[in-house]
C-alpha cells in the first residue's frame, strides 16, 4: 500500500518537516520585516511627535525662538500672539493647522479668553513643517488635543472621527496605536496635552502583503522542488533495495545461482554483499543436500537394481532349485545392502535433526576401546594384521551404543584399508583436558585431494572400493555426526602408501572418583 | 551378438550377464572404466552397457574417448535420473539411457532396437528370399512354416541378416557371436552356417570364399 512503502513514508515526512521548517522561516522572515517597517513607520511618527511637543511646548508667550517666520502674520486661528510662526503654514500642502472647532471649546473666543492658559496658538517651527511636508512623501497628520478633550490643534487631512487616545494613568511615554490602515502615535505632555501624528499605512500593509505572498511563493517553489529532489533521492537510494528484493525473489524461485549485483559501498551495497554470502552459503548447503539425496537414491537403485533384474531374468524361464537358490540370496544379499543404508540414512537424518536422543553416562572410554579391540582382532588375526593397543583409563561423558559404533567403524576402516601383513596402532589417553582416541594404520594411505572430503556423506576417493562388503560411504559421515554431537572432534591425517591415522577428541569428565 | 557390460557393482553386472547370455547374447563384462574401455576398443561390440559411476574413468570419460575412434552403439545405465543427466548422455554419444532400477525386459527391447538401427534396419521383421525372421520372438520361419534353429544358428543368421550386404569373415561372425569366455574353435561357424543352409535352403547365406559369408542385399541375385 501506498503508506507502506518507505519511499512514499520517508517523502511525507521529509515534506512535514519541510513545510515546518519553511513555514517557520516564511513567518519569521514576515514578522521581522512586518517589526522593522512598523518600527521606522513609528520611529517617523515619533520624531514627529517629539518635534510637534517640543514646538507645543514652546507654546506659551514670552519665551523660545518663535520661529524664524515673519513676525505680524495673523494665523488661521486668529490668535494674536506675537509670536505667532507659520507664516507660510498654507504652502505646505495639505497640511495646515485646522483652527479649533469652536463648539468643542464653548465660551472660548478667537483671541480671548486667557482665562485657561492651555488655549493658545502653537507654531510649528519650520523643521517640524518640514517634517510635515507631504512632498518627501508619506503625508502625515497630526492633532493635538488639550488635556480636557478639545482639538487645540490639528492638520488639515486629519482623518474625521479622530479621537484622543485613552491616558492610562499619568502616562507620559511615546505610544502607538493602530486604527484600520492609520498608525498614530502619541504622548502626553505634562500638562496633560496629547499629541498625536498618524499616517495612513495603507501601503505599508500593501508593501506587506506583498511581502507574505512572494515568501509563500518562494516558500512553495522550494517545497516542491525539494520533494521533487527527495523523491529522485528516495528512488536512487531504495534501487537496491528493489535489486536486492528482485534477487532474492529470483533466489527463492529456485535460481539460487543468482545474485544481487553489488555496485556501492552504502549501507545497503554492505547488506547486498551479506545476503550474497548467505545465498552462496545457502546454495552450497543446497547442492550439499541435493547431491547427497542423489547419491543415496543411487545407492539404494543399484541394489534395487540387481534384486529387479535377478527376478525378472529368473522368471523368464522354469529354473532348478539352486538356481532359484542363487537368485534368492543374490536377492537377499542386495535387500540386506539396502536394508544397512536405509538405517544409515534414518541415522544420519536424525542426527542432522537432533533427533537422535543420546543417553549419556559416565563412560569409561578404556574399557569400550579394550572391548572393541577384543571384538576386532581375530578379524585382524584373519587378515594377518597386527593389533596393537596402548589404553588408558579416562571416562567421558557419552553414550555408549553410539560410541561403540564410531570405534568399530574406525577400527573397520583401518582393518579394510590396511596392506597385508600391516599393523593397527590404537591408543587412547588424556590430552588438554580431552580423551584423545587415535588409530593409526598402515594402509595405502588417503591422497591429499580426498583427505578433506572423508567425513562427507558418500565420499569415496577411490570409486573402486564401493558399497562393496557393505561400505555404504556414510560410515565415516555418521561417525562424525555422532561425534560432533558429544562436543567432540574427529580428524584424520594421511600419508600415501604410508597410512591414516584418526583421531578423535571427547571431553573428558571429571574424574571417576569424583563421581562416585 | 556381443554386448560388453561396464558395470563396477558385481552383482548387477553378473545378474545382467546371465539374463543376456539366457538371450544368446555373448557377453563381456569389465568392472572399472580402464578395463571397459580396453575391451570397447579392442572388439567390435554390438552394443555397451556402460554404467556411469565407474572406478578409475568414469562412463562419460569412457564414451568420449570410445567416440574418437568407435561408433559402438552405447546405452547408458545409470542412477542418475534429472533430465540434465539425461541429455548430458545423449549429447555425449550414448545412443540410448536407462535409469535403474530398470525393467529387465525393455532392457532386452532397447538392445535389440539399438542393434537394429546400428545395422541400417528400423523393422523387427526381417525376410530374406522365403525365409522370415522375428527378430522380437526370435523366431524363423521359411514360406510360413516355422523352422527350429539352435540359439547359435539363429545368431549367426540374425547377424549376417542385419548386415545383408557385407561380406562378414569367419573372424568377424565369431567375435560377434562368442565371448570372451567361449574358447569354442572359429571352424564351428562353419558347422553352424551348414546347419543353417540345410534348414532354410542353399541359397540362405552365400559363402565368398576367401572373405567369408554374406546374405545377399534385396535386389541382387544370389550366386555360388
Amino acid at each position: 500500500m501506498f503508506i507502506h512503502s518507505i519511499r512514499w513514508r520517508l517523502l511525507l515526512w521529509f515534506g512535514i518537516l519541510l513545510v515546518v521548517v519553511l513555514a517557520g522561516f516564511g513567518t519569521t522572515a514576515y514578522q521581522l520585516q512586518r517589526i522593522n517597517r512598523f518600527h521606522q513607520i513609528d520611529q517617523d511618527l515619533e520624531r514627529r511627535v517629539g518635534a510637534l511637543s517640543a514646538d507645543a511646548r514652546i507654546g506659551p508667550p514670552g519665551r523660545g525662538p518663535g520661529g524664524p517666520g515673519g513676525p505680524g502674520h495673523t494665523s488661521p486661528d486668529g490668535e494674536t500672539r506675537r509670536r505667532e510662526p507659520g507664516h507660510d503654514e498654507g504652502h505646505h500642502g495639505d497640511w495646515t493647522t485646522r483652527p479649533p472647532d469652536e463648539s468643542d471649546r464653548p465660551g472660548l473666543g478667537p483671541g480671548g479668553g486667557s482665562t485657561r492658559p492651555w488655549e493658545r496658538p502653537i507654531r510649528l517651527s519650520q523643521s517640524t513643517k518640514d517634517l510635515f511636508d507631504s512632498t518627501s512623501g508619506e503625508v502625515y497628520y497630526f492633532a493635538i488635543w488639550t488635556r480636557d478633550g478639545p482639538l487645540l490643534k490639528g492638520s488639515t487631512n486629519l482623518p474625521t472621527g479622530i479621537s484622543m487616545p485613552s491616558r492610562p494613568g499619568r502616562e507620559t511615554t511615546m505610544r502607538t496605536r493602530t486604527r484600520g490602515d492609520l498608525r498614530e502615535a502619541f504622548h502626553y505632555s505634562e500638562m496633560g496635552e496629547c499629541i498625536l501624528v498618524g499616517r495612513s499605512i495603507a501601503s505599508d500593509l500593501e508593501s506587506l502583503e506583498r511581502t507574505r505572498l512572494w515568501l509563500g511563493a518562494v516558500g512553495l517553489g522550494i517545497l516542491v522542488f525539494s520533494l521533487g529532489g527527495a523523491f529522485a533521492l528516495a528512488n536512487q537510494a531504495l534501487r537496491p533495495v528493489d535489486r536486492i528484493s528482485a534477487a532474492a525473489t529470483r533466489i527463492s524461485g529456485g535460481n539460487l545461482e543468482e545474485r544481487i549485483e553489488v555496485n556501492t559501498h552504502s549501507e545497503l551495497g554492505q547488506l547486498a554483499e551479506v545476503l550474497n554470502g548467505t545465498f552462496a552459503r545457502l546454495e552450497a548447503a543446497f547442492r550439499q543436500q541435493k547431491q547427497f539425496t542423489a547419491d543415496a537414491s543411487h545407492e539404494l537403485r543399484t541394489p534395487l537394481a540387481v534384486i529387479i533384474a535377478e527376478a525378472q531374468s529368473t522368471l523368464a524361464r522354469p529354473r532348478s532349485e539352486s538356481e532359484y537358490r542363487e537368485t534368492i540370496e543374490t536377492c537377499l544379499d542386495a535387500a540386506q545392502e539396502m536394508r544397512r543404508l536405509t538405517e544409515s540414512l534414518l541415522q544420519l537424518a536424525r542426527l542432522d535433526a537432533a533427533e537422535e536422543t543420546l543417553v549419556t553416562i559416565p563412560l569409561p572410554l578404556g574399557e569400550l576401546v579394550r572391548d572393541c579391540v577384543d571384538m576386532i582382532q581375530p578379524l585382524a588375526v584373519a587378515q594377518g594384521l597386527d593389533i596393537t593397543a596402548e589404553i588408558s583409563d579416562v571416562t567421558v561423558e557419552a553414550d555408549r551404543l553410539r560410541l561403540r559404533q564410531v570405534i568399530i567403524n574406525i577400527l573397520g576402516n583401518a582393518l579394510h584399508y590396511n596392506k597385508p601383513q600391516g599393523s593397527i596402532q590404537v591408543s587412547l589417553m588424556v590430552d588438554e583436558g580431552k580423551a584423545r582416541l587415535s588409530v593409526r594404520d598402515t594402509g595405502q594411505g588417503i591422497s591429499a585431494e580426498d583427505l578433506p572430503h572423508i567425513f562427507e556423506r558418500f565420499y569415496r576417493g577411490d570409486k573402486a572400493r564401493s558399497n562393496q562388503e557393505g561400505r555404504s560411504g556414510l560410515g565415516l559421515a555418521i561417525s562424525k555426526a555422532i561425534i560432533t554431537a558429544h562436543q567432540g572432534t574427529i580428524e584424520a591425517t594421511s600419508e600415501l602408501g604410508v597410512g591414516t591415522e584418526i583421531i578423535v577428541r571427547l571431553p573428558a569428565a571429571p574424574t571417576s572418583t569424583q563421581l562416585r | 551378438m556381443r554386448i560388453l557390460i561396464v558395470e563396477d557393482e558385481l552383482r548387477l553386472s553378473r545378474s545382467l550377464a546371465k539374463a543376456l547370455r539366457e538371450e544368446d547374447y555373448a557377453v563381456d563384462t569389465a568392472d572399472d572404466g580402464e578395463d571397459g574401455l580396453y575391451k570397447a576398443l579392442n572388439y567390435d561390440y554390438d552394443v555397451i552397457i556402460l554404467d556411469v559411476m565407474l572406478p578409475k574413468l568414469d562412463g562419460w570419460q569412457l564414451l568420449e574417448k570410445l567416440r574418437c575412434t568407435k561408433p559402438t552403439p552405447v546405452l547408458m545405465l545409470t542412477a542418475r535420473d534429472t533430465p540434465r543427466d539425461r541429455v548430458h548422455g545423449l549429447d555425449a554419444g550414448a545412443d540410448d539411457y536407462l535409469v535403474k532400477p530398470f525393467d529387465l525386459s525393455e532392457l532386452l527391447a532397447r538392445l535389440r532396437a539399438l542393434i537394429r538401427r546400428a545395422s541400417g534396419q528400423s523393422h523387427p521383421h526381417l525376410q530374406i528370399l522365403d525365409v522370415a525372421i522375428d527378430t522380437r520372438a526370435r523366431t524363423v520361419s521359411r514360406a510360413g512354416q516355422g523352422v527350429v534353429l539352435t540359439a547359435r544358428e539363429y545368431a549367426i543368421l540374425e547377424y549376417l541378416a542385419l548386415h545383408r550386404g557385407e561380406v562378414i569373415s569367419r573372424t568377424s561372425l565369431y567375435e560377434h557371436l562368442f565371448d570372451e569366455n567361449d574358447d569354442t574353435l572359429s571352424n564351428l561357424v562353419d558347422v553352424h552356417i551348414f546347419s543353417i543352409r540345410k534348414k532354410l535352403g542353399q541359397a540362405i547365406i552365400a559363402t565368398r570364399r576367401g572373405q567369408g559369408y554374406c546374405v545377399e542385399a534385396l535386389g541382387t541375385s544370389t550366386t555360388h
